[in-house]
């Protein structure tokens, strides 16, 4: 059986949903009216009414792509095309000069990207493992025991993600600078943890209030430690939900630059959104490189999205609903 | 350790939560509400031990300028949350009619998500540049439009800018939570109410909805909880003007804090954004606990 | 171990190379040492720092450079470094215009560097880079903005007949401001060309106000620091901006522009007259990256109702901290990158140099390989330097003042308010800082 399965038996819910929906998909893929044509009475109307919603869908993702494609394509073009108006359609104005003075190819020095690359791929993914755990930790925590001023210490948690970032950085810098923290990865680490374990913790939390306790009182009884049940029973069926907390946390870290930018100095801790800032200087922006070293950016996050977002959609439905 | 073993196991699996949030939040807070009451300028490190008391707050709350960055950023983040829900909910019903090709659909629904906000900045201003600008040559080309619109400058246009590009950035957060909700809602009680004749408009309003609320909600407070990111945007984008038509409080404290090196002062009036942001998410967290009652009752 | 022959040669080896290279790496007064500085970085800078590891293979010091960030952005790291009292570099960018914010870390050089290496620069230049007797920095290049034309605008034959016929006079660069307004208003048809434009936000705006006011008679501040810019001088400078913005002859985003967008503006050969920073000069006549390559013209900037030229400026420098350890390796290295060869370098790429040797011997190079452009550009910014430059007041408060100025300015602009009440509401809020920064107890 399934972990999905096994959450399914205990959720009549989900499981109608699942009843209702195609077999094979690993996901259910829900649909709306249009589903069953047969039984329509107006065929032309439903006709109508699915090529409707695909020009919508279409139009909508249009706009959600242009202002992105464009970012991506004025990297492949030059300065002067771009501020030019030059039309998009001139193959002339293409070039990959963006990427050679990125990488230091071309004439200018280029920057750092490798550097830049490798300290965002560290403090993103180190910050989001730590943030995990601690958020494994607490969201179990809050779904499985009862305590004393419960609601009061969840609710703070969230509000500590309230805090906007430019409040924080003036403190957390001088209070870094004290303790040695400034431009070592080890703080940007560790403000990103904080940064994004309250969110954990709340998806975390309500994937585990879905999860049955007997599950693992059973595991338990069956010659278990609590240690034991929680690994292979609990925190499988939960791995969506981390999944999901997962790539927020990945993503805001990733992204992040508010704090980056006070925390971070050198080349051996700039990330890449800092490393944008290369691009301005006191009289200019290079916006073509910029679009350069942004498609550099977004096509990692883009795979992994890619990869993960049916776990995401699952984490994001199980977890977080039920209070 | 003999310490920590003596805690009860939940406190024991609370404590690293609590101890990294007590580090990078809530001692920085303390010690910027202690600045707040002194007149701490940065490049006179001195200063810190100059308490002044309510100073700050009270030249804060007579200066108009401030207040008008407040009602604004009131406004903008009531615009931008509400649009950015209307937006995300409608994405979320139109990709859920889709049955092939959804796992592309979801990619391309988040792809401004990947977008640092700092880059969305960039990125707006220079689309929204009245002279070099992408959007007013579009205009001009294919529109018929004869004069260059001041799209960052006209104050309504310029909050409009704003808005767009964090709208944009944004969106998808909704849709993709809101879509998680349509998967997983029940079918029966649509099928039920197909069968007693309701419109598909009806079953929406009274079935749909109701179900998505509490998703409504967790978005809500998920993006009131990182709304402050706007700040990459507006500072580039605008940085508050022209002629402080688009302050903001982000932008009037960091100008005050680091430019004009008046932490104190800064620091007061970042108070008031923190309590701000709080406000906001405590009244979606309301909302999203009732919901979530409502649906459990429903459930029962 | 398997391959210990190889090993055991390669020691050899290294110890004869040792041996070999040891005399040179003794010869080096700071050998072993380390210098850490934080150098101003971007595409204009930078060029400059490839001389460094010619300075450490001369010295045997090591330098590192702790931070390279933009000017806006070093100034924060400055300002958040005196305040957690962190300085463990030596050696930072600096700037005349915001030398003076920084004043409490900063080294007075006198000491240090030798009087006839001083004398070497710019008279005017190092009395700006001295605050109440003391050397705070060395200069490292200057900016001072110049009028750039569109010379397609100017020789068109249409034109020059228009212009004849309208106003009886030759169309030909403007040599007073209320010239540029006239012919930025005649060659001005949005939203497809524009006459001029102006950056409408932050400090740019402040500055352009400020050297307009100056050229107009006027001043800031009193001798007692009491604000004066809203006096009729003030009045009739901000009415320059607010006349050209509400006729049309400027893009309608002036206001939230800042240098880039002038400088890509020009570039797009959409504007006919740019006052402008010397370091476009070679992006402006560069086909790769301008539309108006080739038809850049340069003169003078224009001169105001007093008769004076405008000339805010300001140089980049480097400056030695006061927690410096090893003062005189960082003194030594300031010398090497502000000494004659490294000017140099700067100025092929079209920079200002500080040093008056360097700029002569920019100017015959420029002569002798007949690079017309660039020896008209060069002289223009060098004159402009010579004779009209002057910066802000070198006071702490700059920053502040100049943030209480210009969102003013920008109201008098987009019509918010009229000049005279923007102006008279920005001195109240000057006046106010000032009385807080303690001027007239």
């Amino acid at each position: 059986m399934t972990q999905s399965a096994l959450i399914i038996d205990r959720n009549p819910a989900l499981a109608r949903t699942l009843e209702t929906s195609p077999p094979g998909g690993a996901l259910p893929e829900l649909s709306g009216l249009d589903d069953e044509p047969v039984k329509e009475p107006w065929l032309p109307a439903a006709l109508l009414m699915r090529w409707g919603v695909r020009a919508c869908v279409f139009i909508a993702m249009c706009l959600i792509m242009l202002p992105g494609l464009w970012v991506m394509l004025n990297a492949f073009r030059t300065n002067v095309a771009i501020l030019a108006r030059d039309s998009i359609f001139a193959a002339t104005s293409y070039t990959l000069d963006n990427f050679r003075d990125v990488f230091g190819m071309g004439d200018t020095a280029g920057i750092p990207v490798k550097a830049y690359f490798v300290n965002s791929l560290v403090i993103s993914v180190t910050s989001t493992v730590i943030a995990i755990a601690i958020g494994l930790a607490g969201g179990y925590a809050f779904a499985r025991y009862k305590f004393r001023f419960k609601k009061t210490l969840f609710v703070g948690l969230m509000l500590s993600r309230a805090v906007p970032g430019i409040a924080l950085s003036l403190p957390v810098f001088i209070i870094w600078s004290w303790l040695g923290l400034i431009d070592t990865k080890v703080g940007t680490i560790i403000v990103y943890v904080a940064m994004n374990v309250p969110f954990s913790v709340w998806l975390i939390d309500g994937f585990f209030r879905q999860i049955p306790k007997e599950l693992a009182e059973a595991a338990e009884i069956d010659g278990c430690t609590r240690w034991q049940a929680f690994w292979q029973v609990e925190f499988p069926m939960a791995k969506s939900g981390i999944a999901s907390a997962a790539i927020f946390a990945f993503l805001t870290a990733w992204n992040e630059f508010a704090l980056a930018s006070q925390l971070t100095r050198s080349t051996d801790t700039k990330t890449l959104p800092v490393g944008l800032m290369d691009f301005t200087a006191q009289f200019t922006i290079n916006w073509a490189g910029m679009c350069a070293l942004a498609v550099i950016i977004i096509i990692p996050a883009l795979i992994l999205t890619f990869i993960v977002q049916k776990h995401l959609i699952a984490g994001l439905t199980f977890g977080g609903v039920k209070g | 350790m003999k310490l920590l073993r003596k805690l009860p196991p939940e406190a024991r699996l609370l404590l690293p939560a609590f101890v990294v949030i007590l580090l990078v939040v809530a001692v920085p807070l303390l010690f910027s509400l202690y600045t707040s009451f002194t007149s701490y300028r940065l490049v006179r490190p001195e200063t810190i031990w100059n308490v002044v008391w309510f100073k700050n707050y009270l030249k804060l709350f007579g200066n108009s300028d401030f207040w008008w960055a407040f009602g604004r950023t009131v406004l903008f983040l009531t615009v931008v949350l509400n649009l950015e829900m209307l937006f995300g909910l409608a994405l979320a019903l139109l990709v859920n009619q889709v049955t092939r090709g959804q796992r592309m659909l979801r990619t391309i629904m988040m792809f401004p998500m990947m977008f640092s906000p700092v880059l969305v900045g960039f990125q707006f201003k220079f689309m929204f540049n009245d002279n070099i600008g992408i959007v007013n040559h579009i205009l001009q080309n294919w529109f018929g439009v004869t004069e260059a619109i001041p799209w960052l400058v006209e104050s309504h246009l310029a909050f409009f800018s704003l808005a767009c590009a964090e709208i944009w950035n944004s969106t998808a957060v909704f849709a993709i939570l809101l879509l998680a909700g349509l998967m997983a809602m029940p079918q029966d009680p649509l099928e039920a109410a197909r069968v007693d004749g309701c419109t598909p408009l009806q079953a929406f309003r009274h079935v749909t909805l109701p179900f998505l609320m509490p998703f409504v909600y967790i978005a809500m407070t998920i993006r009131s909880l990182d709304v402050g990111r706007a700040f990459d945007i507006v500072k580039i984008m605008t940085n508050g003007g022209p002629a402080g038509r688009t302050e903001l409080i982000w932008t009037l404290s960091a100008r005050a804090g680091y430019e004009d090196a008046r932490m104190g002062y800064a620091n007061a009036m970042s108070y008031v954004a923190v309590l701000l942001s709080i406000a906001f998410t405590v009244h979606f967290f309301r909302k999203l606990n009732a919901s979530r009652q409502f649906l459990n009752e429903v459930d029962a | 171990m398997k391959n210990q022959p190889f090993v055991a040669s390669l020691t050899l080896l290294s110890t004869l190379a040792a041996t070999l290279v040891m005399p040179t790496a003794w010869a080096g007064p700071y050998d072993g040492y380390t210098l850490r500085v934080k150098l101003i970085g971007g595409e204009q800078y930078e060029p400059l720092y490839s001389v460094i590891p010619e300075w450490e293979k001369k010295t045997g010091a090591k330098v590192q450079i702790v931070s390279s960030k933009s000017h806006f952005e070093l100034d924060r790291e400055l300002k958040q470094d005196i305040a957690s009292g962190k300085i463990d570099y030596c050696l930072f960018s600096n700037h005349t215009n915001f030398a003076a914010q920084y004043v409490t870390i900063t080294r007075d050089l006198k000491p240090l560097v030798p009087a006839d290496f001083v004398s070497k620069f710019s008279p005017r230049v190092i009395q700006q880079s001295t605050i109440k007797g003391k050397l705070l920095e060395i200069p490292r290049h200057s900016d001072i903005s110049e009028l750039y034309y569109n010379k397609k605008a100017y020789d068109d034959p249409a034109n020059k007949a228009a212009y004849k016929a309208k106003f009886g006079k030759d169309l030909a660069p403007p040599q007073t401001w209320d010239d540029v307004a006239q012919q930025a208003k005649f060659f001005a048809k949005p939203p497809n060309f524009y006459g001029t434009q102006f950056a409408g936000k932050d400090e740019a705006i402040t500055g352009r106000f400020y050297e307009m006011l100056v050229a107009n008679g006027g001043q800031l501040f009193d001798k007692n620091f009491k604000p004066t810019f809203n006096s009729p001088a003030g009045v009739k400078s901000l009415n320059w901006f607010v006349d050209l913005y509400k006729s049309g002859a400027v893009p309608k985003g002036a206001p939230n522009y800042v240098w880039d967008d002038l400088g890509n503006g020009f570039a797009s050969g959409t504007v006919a007259l740019d006052l402008d920073w010397g370091g476009w000069a070679s992006f402006f006549n560069d086909p790769k990256s301008s539309k108006v390559a080739g038809n850049v013209g340069i003169i003078r900037a224009p001169k105001g109702s007093s008769g004076k030229r405008t000339g805010w400026s300001g140089s980049h420098s480097f400056s030695i901290t006061q927690s410096c350890d090893n003062p005189k390796a960082a003194a030594d290295f300031l010398m090497f990158i502000t000494g004659f060869d490294a000017q140099m370098l700067e100025a092929r790429r079209g920079l200002m140099p500080t040093r008056l040797d360097a700029q002569q011997a920019a100017l015959a190079e420029f002569k002798a390989k007949n690079e017309t452009y660039l020896t008209d550009v060069f002289n223009t910014f060098a004159a402009g330097m010579r004779e009209d430059s002057f910066t802000p007041p070198l006071i702490p408060e700059w920053v502040e003042v100049s943030n209480s100025i210009w969102p003013e300015l920008q109201k008098a602009i987009v019509g918010d308010k009229t000049s005279k009440q923007a102006l008279d509401d920005a001195a109240k809020k000057v006046e106010a800082l000032m009385d807080d920064a303690g001027y007239y107890k």
